[in-house]
């Protein structure tokens, strides 16, 4: 057995740099007990916070970068400390030592550089918008600014969901636009990676962008892009009316805006992802909507809303190679399957894609399709 | 300097001054700019109480009772529910701001109520900026003669 | 009007000193008009703090004190006793709020020193206009009302009637006995619950001084100390129960039925019922969801049967005033819905249990005769017990429910007492037996073989949501359908583990009652953050409330076990006594009086008062004051139109006064 000597100061600049929850914890394990990582390789983080705690070593290893942020154990702590912000700002520790791991400073340095996690060029961003025609936003014209997340303009997959949602708000009379190559990334992971410098200076810019432009309102297509906007954005000074796209579907089919007469012939279960379902709360709009698509079944998994299996992709992981045996999306498929789904809805571009490639990987593109719920209900337009 | 509001607050002794009292047990914290009387009901709070307290210097008056049906007195918050809409007539007429005077239910358990009420109140207020009788009173005194 | 005040400012410790500038205060006082003295003390209300007034008011000819302390409601009384000892009327004392309302709400020092300068002034001006009253003796009820018929309640009410006091016992429901009347076995004894509350249920039932109210709900409550007016609300039971013989022909009978809310919904009751065999009352009601009667059938099964006649569809409800001196509440708490933790399983899992329905499960008088089985007949092999369900958690409730690990403990002895093959785990974060013979009792369950996981359950899965989920991950499972897995970090191994069960039994916080906050303004009871019942002192006034005359017993005022609930039963009808022994208690002389020579008999005042306590003297054309009526409220002082009529010791000019120095800060 090893012998250790707490390192309170340690201990204390973790509660500094943000983790402010750090000496609440009373090590009851549920944390570690609700973690996703739990059905591959569990992480033992109630371990790791009790080694912050003490500020001793071990809690630097592979294992803090094992997190996907997804939040089942925030959202079940019984001392409600923020153990997503507690991650965030070891993270933030390790990071000002130099060890972040190399994907993950490859996907920050494009950031830095290009304003996307993805190495994707600048020219690129938002050029999805000109063979659909949607305008730069103008304030006088355009009452939304649509925010299509990086994964829009640098993701084969996602265009779809964009050009879906371009299609649906444009049948319910929605007038929107794009903001040209200025924006970049909403930096969501860069914040969760433990990159608190750069986030600040990316959302800055973001920020002051929308300001110089009249922004008053957006509409987002990721849940993460949702998250940052509504809830890291305003205490940097942007304070913004944000609609996650599920979120303005539900209202406008509420207000009779828009109708759903195409029978979608399909049998669907949806997969809440983290951050519109546990950070944000919406789990009751994606199943309203689905219920008024004409035809469509649909039929719940047993982790379904709170209980919700992360895809994986979230808190860095979209860029970190993860073993396989270890994927959640892998695990994911076949609860899917067993309900006898045919398709599995999101409205996440990180789950589509953690979603799609496990599908491709398990062999099972002929049972069942990955779909974001603006593509189906584009679907369910005459 | 910024402006701190000075506020007279007139409480009832069975529900709101013991709302007022659990805050202070439970340590809520709220805005230290309401200075309490005591009156065993709602139905003393007589309106010469309320403008005295203008009179005084006070920049808003916080009266709180009973809630509708819970009075100890079975129904004194009643007959100061009826005065105040008179009241606030005469407030106009003095040229104070009938939103200067505002009557509130808090019962015995709401300590977090009180705390809500006086943070809110204190920052309307604030808004509002100081009453300033005399300065105020003045012009008016001019026209009249 | 007083011109030699002595003010005396209380550090209470840190509580006031920690954030108020005590010296500062007492310069400050020393400015003020009329001001012959002002001091600092650690502990104002302690014996030395006492003497000191006391010496200072005979030393200095002092003629009003100001004590800047605690809240009026909290030592008021103490410091009136103190300046009477002194020679000096108790109603020259003004107390200055300085702690309630001062330095336990406000966060910056400099600030809360402000505000307590002004509090003083306020009461220093006040206390300069204060006028000697005297106290007005009032008889006190020889009655009590007791409010629940759970076990505290019924201790309370079995005391007072025991000592002779006429005692009203009111229950909701159609029995008295409460939650323990549904236990099976009591901890750390192991007593047979009903053995030991049966009787005391039959005491109550016929005891020549308690009036048992069962299936009623006290409405209003008027009055105060020593005479309060009680409206009571007896439910229709559809039966007379003067004719009723008790005989159960009816519910024999009777052909609808409804899930047996004393079992928990796990059997069934007729729609005539007593809920269970013990019941005291034994006289059965008809439950009107239930009756196809109330639904415009024609059923007569009941009538038929009932021999002396009893059954009586035109009963309706009746109301009845009791005066009572004083009143223990004692109505109790509920357990939370474990359907707010979704991840624990229950009501999606047949073989998740709640404490209270595993309590009838393993009941001899239970649905299954005390027969620990599943739903489907089996005999579980291995059973999880999940402490915590919702306690020590922000997101259900902060506090510790107190009872769960003991009677975790207990069921897990249960268990391997009629299964000696079952293995039992009790999933905990802390074991916490601090009572008398509760270690002990936990040392003898891990000598029977429980199997204790240090680690809070994260998750139940159903055996077919586990299979689904441990394909897809590579587990292996072996498990039948039936089955469940728990999942938790045993935190001592630092191991994730899955523990395969037939049964999950799940232990919901002890929370408020959901009406908690409509009883307690009935009865004038304030509530804690945990929506508990508030009383008058943690530690030293435990079954007080601030309504005098009002006690508060049992789990209504925090998560309590049986032990702790009769003692507070105890407690509150002891002090009950104490109060009905004194025969008339001082109230204070604050009434309303009428200034004969300012009135002008404009009667405006005849109609504003809910006691009738003003009437008119049409020879004189004068209204006046019955002082003996009169409550003291002030609304007709409010409202003369000629300033007439004076509420002693709430004049206009004193509270004028107090407005004055709480804006000369």
């Amino acid at each position: 057995m090893d012998v250790a000597t707490p390192f309170i100061e340690v201990a204390n600049a973790i509660v500094e740099a943000g983790g402010k929850d750090l000496n609440l914890c009373y090590q009851c394990a549920t944390c570690t007990g609700s973690c996703p990582w739990g059905y591959v390789e569990p992480l033992n983080i109630r371990q790791l916070i009790h080694l912050a705690q003490l500020g001793l070593e071990g809690y630097e290893s592979e294992d803090l970068w094992k997190c996907t942020t997804c939040g089942t154990c925030k959202t079940r702590c019984p001392r409600g400390v923020g153990i997503i912000d507690l991650v965030r700002s070891i993270r933030m520790m390790i990071g000002e030592t130099g060890l972040i791991p190399l994907t993950l400073r490859s996907a920050l340095g494009s950031v830095r550089g290009d304003g996307n996690p993805w190495n994707g060029s600048r020219v690129e961003r938002n050029r999805w918008a000109g063979p659909l025609q949607v305008p730069i936003f103008d304030k006088a014209r355009t009452e939304y600014l649509l925010y299509g997340c990086c994964m829009a303009s640098y993701d084969v997959r996602s265009r779809k969901i964009v050009e879906a949602a371009v299609r649906v708000l444009r049948a319910a009379g929605v007038t929107f636009g794009v903001m040209g190559q200025g924006e970049e990334c909403c930096a969501e992971s860069v914040r969760k990676i433990g990159e608190e410098s750069l986030f600040e200076r990316v959302a800055g810019s973001n920020i002051e962008l929308f300001k110089a432009q009249g922004v008053e309102k957006i509409i987002v297509l990721s849940p993460h892009c949702y998250d940052a906007f509504k809830n890291d954005y305003p205490a940097l000074g942007g304070k913004f009316q944000v609609v996650h796209i599920v979120e303005k579907i539900a209202s406008l089919l509420l207000l009779d805006k828009l109708r759903l007469e195409r029978p979608v012939k399909a049998k669907v279960t949806y997969h809440d992802p983290c951050y519109l379902g546990r950070h944000n709360n919406l789990f009751d709009p994606p199943r309203m909507i689905l219920s008024k698509i004409p035809g469509l079944e649909f039929e719940e998994m047993y982790r379904a809303r709170e209980l919700s299996l992360c895809c994986g992709g979230g808190g860095g992981r979209m860029w970190m190679e993860t073993k396989f045996g270890q994927r959640f999306s892998d695990l994911r498929i076949p609860e899917a399957l067993a309900v006898g789904a045919n398709v599995l809805a999101t409205s996440c571009p990180y789950c589509v894609n953690m979603l799609q490639d496990s599908r491709l990987n398990l062999n099972k593109e002929e049972a069942i399709e990955v779909k974001d719920l603006t593509e189906l209900v584009a679907e369910s337009l005459v | 300097m910024s402006f701190e509001p000075r506020i007279v607050g007139i409480l009832c002794n069975w529900c709101s001054y013991t709302g007022a009292d659990l805050a202070g047990t439970s340590r809520m914290k709220y805005a230290p700019n309401v200075r309490v009387v005591r009156v065993m009901c709602s139905g003393r709070m007589d309106p010469t109480l309320v403008l005295k307290a203008f009179q005084e210097g006070a920049d808003g008056v916080l009266l709180a009772g009973c809630h509708i049906g819970d009075c100890h007195y079975i129904s004194g918050n009643l007959k100061t529910l009826r005065r105040i809409p008179l009241l606030k007539r005469v407030l106009v007429e003095l040229g104070i701001e009938p939103e200067r005077l505002r009557l509130e239910w808090v019962s015995a358990s709401e300590g977090a109520r009180y705390q809500g009420v006086v943070n809110e109140f204190v920052e309307q207020i604030r808004s509002l900026g100081p009453l300033d009788l005399e300065a105020r009173r003045l012009p008016a005194t001019a026209s009249a003669s | 009007m007083a011109s030699k005040i002595g003010v005396y400012v209380c550090h209470c410790g840190m509580n006031i000193a920690g954030t108020v500038d005590v010296p500062a205060v007492i310069e400050a006082a020393k400015a003020m008009p009329r001001v012959a003295l002002s001091k600092e003390y650690k502990f104002a209300c302690s014996d030395p703090g006492q003497e000191m007034i006391k010496q200072d008011i005979k030393a200095h000819g002092l003629d009003a004190i100001v004590v800047a302390a605690c809240s009026p409601l909290m030592h008021e009384k103490t410091f009136r006793r103190a300046v009477e000892a002194a020679g000096l009327n108790p109603f020259l004392l003004s107390i200055a709020n300085i702690r309630e309302q001062g330095s336990w709400v406000t966060e910056d020092p400099a600030k809360a020193t402000e505000k307590a300068k002004a509090i003083v002034a306020g009461a220093v001006f006040r206390a300069a206009r204060q006028e000697p009253l005297e106290m007005r003796s009032v008889e006190i009820h020889r009655a009590a009302l007791v409010v629940g018929g759970g076990i505290a309640g019924i201790q309370a009410a079995l005391d007072l009637a025991d000592s002779g006091i006429p005692t009203t016992l009111v229950e909701r429901q159609p029995s008295i006995g409460g939650y323990m009347a549904m236990f099976d076995k009591t901890f750390p004894t192991l007593d047979c619950s009903a053995c030991i509350l049966t009787p005391k249920m039959t005491a109550v039932g016929q005891h020549e001084n308690i009036k048992l109210m069962a299936y009623s709900e006290v409405e209003s409550v008027s009055g105060f100390v020593g005479n309060f007016q009680v409206r009571i609300r007896r439910k229709a039971a559809y039966v007379d129960h003067t004719k009723c013989n008790g005989c159960g022909m009816c519910m024999e009978k009777c052909p609808y039925k409804a899930p047996s809310e004393f079992d928990q919904g796990l059997s069934q009751r007729r729609a005539i019922y007593v809920p269970f065999a013990q019941a005291v009352p034994n006289k059965p009601v008809i439950d009107p969801a239930t009756c196809v009667r109330f639904k415009g059938k024609k059923c007569k099964t009941c009538i038929k049967f009932c021999e002396p006649g009893a059954i009586d569809f035109e009963q309706k409800d009746s109301v009845e005033e009791v005066t009572v001196g004083s009143i223990v509440v004692a109505t109790g708490f509920q357990p939370m819905d474990a359907k707010k933790i979704p991840q624990l399983a229950y009501g999606r899992h047949p073989e998740v249990y709640t404490a209270l329905e595993f309590e009838r499960l393993n009941n001899a008088a239970g649905p299954t005769q005390g027969k620990i089985l599943t739903k489907d007949g089996r005999v579980p092999q291995s059973v999880a017990i999940l402490n915590c369900t919702g306690s020590r958690d922000t997101n259900y409730h902060e506090y510790c429910s107190r009872v769960c690990c003991m009677y975790a403990l207990k069921y897990a002895h249960l268990i391997k007492e009629k299964l000696h093959e079952a293995t039992v785990f009790d999933f905990y974060i802390d074991m916490r037996c601090f009572g008398k013979g509760y270690e002990e009792f936990y040392r003898r369950l891990q000598d029977e073989g429980v199997r204790f996981i240090r680690g809070k359950a994260a998750q139940v899965f159903g055996g077919k949501e586990y299979k689904a989920i441990a394909n897809a991950a590579g587990f292996i499972d072996g498990l039948e359908d039936h089955q469940l897995v728990v999942q938790a970090e045993d935190s001592l191994l630092g191991k994730l583990i899955r523990v395969p069960v037939d049964m999950v039994v799940l232990t919901p916080a002890v929370e408020a009652r959901a009406d908690a906050d409509e009883v307690g303004r009935k009865f004038l009871v304030s509530r804690g953050a945990d929506g508990f019942f508030l009383e008058q002192h943690p530690k030293l006034a435990p079954v007080s409330t601030t309504n005098d005359g009002v006690y508060i017993a049992g789990a209504c005022q925090g998560p309590k076990d049986i032990p702790d609930s009769v003692a507070q039963g105890s407690a509150a009808a002891g002090k009950a006594l104490g109060l009905i022994a004194r025969r008339e208690v001082e109230v204070e002389g604050t009434t309303a009086s009428v200034v004969d020579e300012l009135c002008s008999g404009c009667k405006c005042c005849l109609t504003l008062c809910a006691y009738n306590a003003i009437s008119f003297d049409a020879d004189r054309h004068r209204s006046s004051i019955n002082e003996v009526l009169c409550k003291g409220c002030g609304t007709c002082v409010a409202s003369c139109p000629s300033s007439a009529i004076k509420a002693k010791h709430f004049t206009d000019e004193q509270i004028f006064a107090e407005i004055e120095g709480l804006m000369s800060m």
